[in-house]
Formats: structure tokens, C-alpha cells, sequence
């Protein structure tokens, strides 16, 4: 069942389109992924799901209702959050307070409480530093603290805009492992990466995104994978 | 000599406590929005005129005309937003300032109209004697000034600090694109921060005007000028900052007018301004309101 679908989506910079018609789907309880190289428009792509950028043209229907030109905060209430590229946490705020900032539309301030005791059991390091500002931590703790920001608003899909971006190896490992987890507790995942063999791994579908229009679906058995990461780098023209 | 010297500071201090609300208003308004509002003072200054004017008409006493310039300043300073600011979210600053230049005009117009004498006199906060301690004088009125912006100054942390409101404002001062995805509505606190910092210019605006016992409409200008003037002493967009900068902006201005005379007063204010943007020194070019 598709619980985001994309239908032929145009987002524009002024006259320049970055997204020039795109569509495809992101299934209920899945790990989806989009490839692509630089430039390609995934991040247009996320903002513009997130609310962030207004599409010009197309639909984004999320459970069923259209969310296009929905603003960002309302679209958070919906159930869908969006750990941006360069993870941009809170940097003169706790580890503390940038978890209560992604818990900001809920009420019920004891469930936020057992949800932020939840995150520093999942995530220790930000339990050691959870008085400590934002900008004095490490890029893969800032990733973690941009993850758990995230779920803090309990949402039902997860966007990831390149998670691995600049991280040592064993912490992408790490970031890999906490999104296959995060999907074993129900949580679908629509997830941008640059790193096209760690992305095949846990994906259970994934697009190929090159110059503002998807090029490819399937499975990730369905394309060698040698010829997915060629694309997914260098994108199919330059070839 | 050095009586004089501490005499000076208390009386720099108390005026810079009224200048370090109007920065730290100015400050909250740069920092969600990174535009500065021309129209802060003409807000603040109307208020004042709406206090003033309800005087003159029906003689309301000091706490009913301080809530009356309160709410006037709030409600002129979400006028300025809505007209100015809202349509530009994300556009032209040069539109957004130019915009509120010409609300600072319709203020002063308006207050001109309305009030045409150049000035009135305005209740004052305190006519007794002032407070004999030893060789200092004590205004009654400074000590209110400087106690009033002090509880202003605390609760305005409080509301920053450990509201929940406070940690939207801050989210969105930090990182506008991250607030709206952790499900901050960012409009919304634009206005309240418009509200807010209005308010602070009211509460300043309404000490200054009560302890000078007298109004015109080049309070709008005045107020702009020394909240700007302070911001920037204090360093762009940082809160303490505002605080600090006010307080020494009160401290220079006491200070040269004693030692030079009061024309000298504003000259050596703008000059140090001049001085320390020029040679770049580093607090002024921290960014964070945080």
C-alpha cells in the first residue's frame, strides 16, 4: 500500500526546474531509497514533500490526502519528518532542548518525557551530553541528535536527506543499523544517500533520480549493482 | 572629582536601562527576521501619543496610561508586521526596511495631525525631591527606570528560556528551515515576537516619556536611533549583547556630556560606534541572538 505517493511533481528556483516531473512511491512499511548523483534534485525532492519548497505543478498525497502546499509545521502533524541534509540541529541549544523543539506540537508533555528517556536509550551518547550545547558535538552525535530530533514528533514516515553525508565509515554503520532498526519498530523510510551500497543493502526499492526526473525503479536486485552506484555517481549522460 | 565620576555613571546606567530595553527589542526582531524595523521607535511612539492623548481628554492616572502605551505599542508594532514583514517573508530586506520607513512616516504623521503641538507635557513618573545619599542624588524616577528594566530583563529570559514559546523563538532565531520541520509554526511566532518586542519598547518608551514629563513626535526617531545604536554597540543580534550595549551607550552619553557638554553628547556616541565597526573588533561581528 502507498502511504506517500509523488505524481509528476515540478519544483522550480525562479525559471530554473529542479524537479521536472517527477513521480513515484513510497510503500507503508517499507525502506525506500533514491540514488542520484549531485545536483539531481533529491534534496528539492525532500524539501518540497516536507513543505519547506512549494511545488509549481503535480500532487504529494500523504495517507491518502494531498499535502502539496501544506505548510511545513502542519505537514509535521500529519506524521512526517524530515531529517534535512546537513542535519542543521539546534547548535547554541542542549541535546536537551533539541529534543523537546522536535516534540513541540505534542501536548502531552509526560509521553514526550518517556520519549526523550526512549532516544538516550537508543542513542547513549546523547544521554552523556544531553546538557551539553548542540554545536560542541561530533558530526556523527549531531547526526544522531538530527534522527532522534526527528522522531520526536512520532511520525509514521521518516525522510533521511543523506544521513552518511561526511561520516567516518563505522559511524555510517552505525547510522545504517539505527534506520534498519528504526524500520523493524514500523516506522516507514523514504532515504536519500549518496552511498549507493549501504542504501541496496537495507532497501527494500529504490529510484534512480538524475537531472530533475527519476530514470529508474526496482528492486535492488534488479540492477547490477556496480552499474546502480556508476549512475547513481556520475549519472547516466556523462557515460 | 571622583564623586562626580560615580554620580555620572549612576545617571549613564539609569538612562541605559531604558536604552537597553529598546535594543533588546530591536535585538528579538533582527534575530527571527534579519531585517531591521525602522517603524520600532514610531511604534513605541505611539503608544506614547495614545497614552498622551487619553491624558489630555480624560486625565487617566500613571498605571492606566502605562498599560494604554503598552498596548498601543503592541498593537502599532503587529500593524508594522503584517504590513511590512509578512509580505516580504523570504524576499527583499531592502523592501521590508523601506516598507517600515514609510509606517514610521504615517506614525508621525498621524501623531502631528491628531496633535499638532510640537510638544505636551506628559505626567510625571515622581515631582518630589530626589534622594539625598551622602554626595550622590538619587532620582526616584532612575531607581523605577532601573528596576523596571531589570524585572522586564528577567522575565523576558524567563520567556526565552524556559517557555515553551521561548524555545520556539530560539529555534527559529537559530535555524528557521530546522524550526519549521520540528513542527514550529514560524509565522506565528514572527508575530508574537513583533508583540513581544513592542512590548519592551513600550515599557521603555513609557519610562522615558514619564521621567522626561514631556512628549514630541521625534520620540519615534529618538527611540529607533538609540535602539539601534545600542544593538549595535553591543554587537549584532546577541541578547546580552543588547543589554550591555545599552547600558554603555547610557554610560558614554553621561560621561561626555559631563566632561565636553551636551552637544558633544551624540557626536562621541556616533563616533565610537564609528570607531569600533571600523576596526572590525570581533563581538561585532558575532551573529547568534543566543
Amino acid at each position: 500500500m502507498s502511504l506517500l505517493g509523488v505524481q509528476d511533481v515540478v519544483t522550480a528556483y525562479g525559471k530554473i526546474e529542479a524537479l521536472k516531473g517527477v513521480s513515484l512511491d513510497v510503500a507503508q512499511g517499507s525502506i525506500t531509497c533514491l540514488l542520484g548523483p549531485n545536483g539531481a534534485g533529491k534534496t528539492t525532492l525532500m524539501m518540497s514533500i516536507a513543505g519547506i519548497l512549494k511545488p509549481k505543478r503535480g500532487r504529494i498525497v500523504f495517507e491518502g490526502q494531498s499535502i502539496a502546499g501544506t505548510p511545513p509545521h502542519a505537514i509535521v502533524a500529519k506524521g512526517v519528518a524530515l531529517v534535512p541534509e546537513n542535519r542543521l540541529v539546534f547548535a547554541a541549544m542542549t541535546v536537551l532542548e533539541n529534543l523537546q523543539a522536535g516534540a513541540y506540537q505534542r501536548a502531552d508533555q509526560k509521553s514526550v518525557g518517556e520519549d526523550i528517556e526512549r532516544m538516550f536509550t537508543r542513542f547513549p551518547r546523547l544521554k552523556e551530553r544531553a546538557g551539553q550545547q548542540a554545536g560542541t558535538l561530533s558530526g556523527g552525535e549531531q547526526q544522531m541528535l538530527a534522527v532522534a530530533r526527528a522522531l520526536m514528533s512520532r511520525p509514521k514516515l521518516l525522510l533521511m536527506d543523506e544521513p552518511s553525508l561526511g561520516l567516518a565509515p563505522l559511524v555510517v554503520e552505525e547510522i545504517f543499523r539505527i534506520v534498519t532498526e528504526l524500520h523493524q519498530d514500523g516506522v516507514s523510510i523514504f532515504l536519500v544517500e549518496q552511498n549507493a551500497h549501504m542504501a541496496l543493502k537495507v532497501a527494500q526499492h529504490f529510484y534512480l533520480m538524475e537531472q530533475g526526473k527519476v530514470t529508474f525503479s526496482g528492486d535492488p536486485g534488479s540492477l547490477a549493482e556496480d552499474e546502480v552506484i556508476r549512475r547513481a555517481y556520475l549519472g547516466s549522460a556523462q557515460a | 572629582m571622583l564623586a562626580d565620576l560615580l554620580q555620572n555613571s549612576l545617571d549613564g546606567l539609569t538612562a541605559g536601562a531604558a536604552y537597553a530595553l529598546f535594543a533588546l527589542g530591536f535585538t528579538l526582531i533582527f534575530g527571527v527576521l534579519r531585517r531591521a524595523n525602522l517603524a520600532y521607535g514610531p511604534a513605541i511612539m505611539f503608544g506614547c501619543y495614545a497614552a498622551t492623548w487619553t491624558h489630555l481628554n480624560f486625565g487617566a492616572g500613571l498605571l492606566l496610561l502605562a498599560v494604554i502605551t503598552l498596548a498601543g505599542a503592541v498593537l502599532a508594532g503587529a500593524y508594522v508586521e503584517r504590513l511590512c514583514f509578512a509580505p516580504h517573508r523570504g524576499g527583499s530586506a531592502i523592501a521590508a526596511m523601506v516598507a517600515s520607513f514609510a509606517l514610521w512616516m504615517q506614525f508621525e504623521e498621524l501623531a502631528t495631525i491628531v496633535m499638532p503641538h510640537h510638544l505636551y507635557a506628559f505626567p510625571a513618573l515622581y515631582d518630589g525631591p530626589p534622594l539625598a545619599l551622602g554626595p550622590f542624588t538619587l532620582r526616584i524616577d532612575g531607581l523605577v527606570m532601573l528596576a523596571t528594566a531589570i524585572a522586564a530583563c528577567v522575565l523576558l529570559w524567563w520567556i526565552l528560556y524556559r517557555s515553551r514559546f521561548g524555545l520556539a523563538v530560539r529555534a527559529v532565531i537559530e535555524q528557521p528551515t530546522a524550526a519549521s520541520l520540528a513542527g514550529i509554526n514560524a509565522p506565528r511566532v514572527f508575530v508574537r515576537v513583533f508583540a513581544l518586542a513592542s512590548a519592551l519598547g513600550g515599557i521603555a518608551g513609557y519610562l522615558v516619556v514619564a521621567s522626561h514629563g514631556q512628549i514630541t513626535p521625534m520620540l519615534g526617531m529618538w527611540s529607533t536611533l538609540k535602539g539601534l545604536l545600542a544593538m549595535m554597540l553591543g554587537g549584532l543580534g546577541s541578547l546580552p549583547g543588547a543589554v550591555l550595549g545599552g547600558l554603555a551607550l547610557g554610560l558614554i552619553e553621561a560621561h561626555s556630556q559631563w566632561y565636553f557638554g551636551p552637544q558633544w553628547r551624540d557626536l562621541i556616541a556616533y563616533l565610537l560606534l564609528f570607531v569600533l565597526l571600523a576596526a572590525r573588533v570581533p563581538w561585532m561581528t558575532t551573529r547568534s541572538a543566543s
